[in-house]
């Protein structure tokens, strides 16, 4: 019982599970990708592309699932998963690069003025005390005067004055003016779309512009105020008067063409009835005498008992 | 002088396809020399292409009219058909209305059409269709809206309307001031 004929006959039907190329072909397992760097066979490619395409990515395939399938293996509920190498291949960057951020106002006057920046350190050597002290935090310096329980106040002060609330309002206002140029700075490193006052004058502007426009009569006919500029429309663009006839025509034959079509856009009227149906608004108008199709339910035991309103009819 | 917007074109079609149909084609598509339609103060003209050119060199205050003047717009968009179009209407109209001699005056006047002063209608006339009323004589009088189709209006009495007024050549003499 010779076997080994009818083996190879299956065998030749199917397709070689190993592929020899030229040049090898490169397989990135972590990235599931095959790299086929052979030139490209003139011959098969004129003659049949789709083949040749096909036959490619056959053999690509092959080679990967192969590779695959050499990889050590770990146990999961689903069966066994392979375990896929470091990548090789560097992809590109998905974002740009992060643009430099444009230097704020004091960075620029440093520049300008060829100041370096010199690094301070949270602890002050305090030669009175003779010890480190905090610039600002816990018993920081900045709140010495809020803080102590004596303060010396001059000869000629007012009696109002509060000497803890008055350093206090101070370090607020500090503070608040860097919150003020940090956002300043921020703003302008965005592009300076949104400048704080021209930006909020321009949006009050639009709104009394929509403000004057919604009236009774849009606008039209109220008087002004004094000190109130005249509303501007938009202005329209049409065509040039010299445009072309010839255009003209066809853009007239193309608008012509779709008002005869049965495009739903287009219909300006309902579309015909068919022969033989009702026109339902007509009859319930002229069944119901004009009062509608409310009136005309439960009326029959209604009509029959109401009174005939003639001229004489109806209460007396 | 400017040309007419898409709406504004589809405005003005619409009106008249209500009255020519298909030889609206006609209108746009001429074999001796292409026409076209100009927008000048809310009024639409059907002009020449030569007669356009010349137009385009007057300043636009200073033109009052050219070609010949199919309509205006309403301030609210709306068209409507003068009877300055009645030429072109009358060549390429679809539905057309005879009028006997005893009924030419009263239409002639502003007033609709009555079935008595009925002479010819063409056949399967639907209803509020438009159509060019003619005399006896074929001379084109006016245009107008017909208030029944024609079997409908078989059945009525000779002193019910059978067609709306729209426009006469009256209004030549009537509407001197505003037609142009």
């Amino acid at each position: 019982m010779d076997v080994t004929s009818i083996l190879d006959a299956q065998k030749a039907k199917q397709q070689n599970v190993t592929v020899e190329k030229e040049t090898p072909l490169e397989i990135d397992a972590g990235h599931l990708m095959v790299s086929d760097l052979n030139p490209i066979d003139e011959e098969s490619y004129n003659e049949n592309l789709e083949d040749h395409l096909r036959a490619l990515a056959r053999d690509g395939t092959q080679a990967l699932l192969a590779a695959l399938f050499s990889l050590p293996t770990q146990k999961s509920a689903d069966g066994p998963l392979a375990q896929l190498p470091a990548r090789t291949y560097q992809l590109p960057r998905q974002k740009q690069l992060p643009k430099p951020k444009p230097p704020t106002k004091w960075e620029r006057f440093a520049a300008a003025k060829g100041i370096s920046h010199v690094k301070r350190d949270k602890k002050e050597w305090d030669e009175e005390r003779q010890e480190w002290v905090n610039r600002w935090g816990k018993d920081g310096k900045n709140r010495r005067v809020e803080e102590q329980w004596l303060t010396e106040v001059k000869r000629n002060a007012d009696t109002d004055h509060n000497p803890q609330l008055a350093a206090r309002h101070e370090r607020k206002e500090r503070i608040a003016k860097n919150e003020k140029q940090h956002l300043a700075n921020l703003a302008r490193a965005s592009g300076s779309s949104a400048s704080g006052p021209s930006s909020r004058k321009a949006e009050l502007e639009k709104s009394i512009a929509t403000t004057r426009a919604s009236t009774a009569s849009m606008g039209k006919f109220d008087r002004k105020l004094d000190g109130e500029k005249k509303l501007r429309g938009v202005k329209r663009k049409f065509d040039p008067a010299e445009r072309s006839v010839v255009d003209e025509q066809k853009s007239a034959l193309k608008l012509i063409g779709s008002m005869d079509s049965d495009a739903r856009k287009m219909r300006k009227a309902p579309r015909e009835n068919e022969e033989g149906s009702v026109n339902a608004r007509k009859a319930i108008r002229f069944a119901s005498k004009g009062k509608g199709a409310a009136s005309m339910a439960g009326g029959e035991t209604r009509g029959k008992s109401s009174f005939a309103k003639g001229k004489k009819g109806g209460r007396r | 002088m400017r040309p007419l917007t898409e709406e504004e074109s589809k405005a003005v079609f619409t009106k008249l396809a209500n009255y020519i149909g298909k030889n609206l084609v006609h209108l746009i598509d001429r074999p001796d020399e292409p026409y076209c339609f100009r927008l000048q103060k809310d009024r639409v003209y059907y002009v020449s292409e030569s007669s356009m050119r010349l137009g385009i060199s007057v300043a636009r205050p200073n033109l009052v009219s050219l070609g010949t003047c199919f309509g205006k717009f309403s301030k609210s968009g709306k068209f409507k058909l003068h009877i300055t179009a009645l030429d072109y209407l009358a060549q390429y109209a679809k539905f057309k209305v005879w009028i006997k001699p005893n009924g030419e005056m009263p239409f002639l006047y502003g007033n609709h059409i009555v079935k008595a002063h009925l002479g010819r209608i063409t056949e399967d006339t639907p209803e509020h269709q438009g159509v060019v009323v003619f005399s006896m004589s074929d001379i084109p009088l006016g245009f107008g809206v017909t208030a029944r189709s024609t079997v409908d209006t078989r059945k009525l009495d000779p002193t019910a309307i059978i067609v709306f007024h729209q426009a006469d050549v009256g209004e030549y003499l009537r509407d001197e001031e505003t037609l142009f």
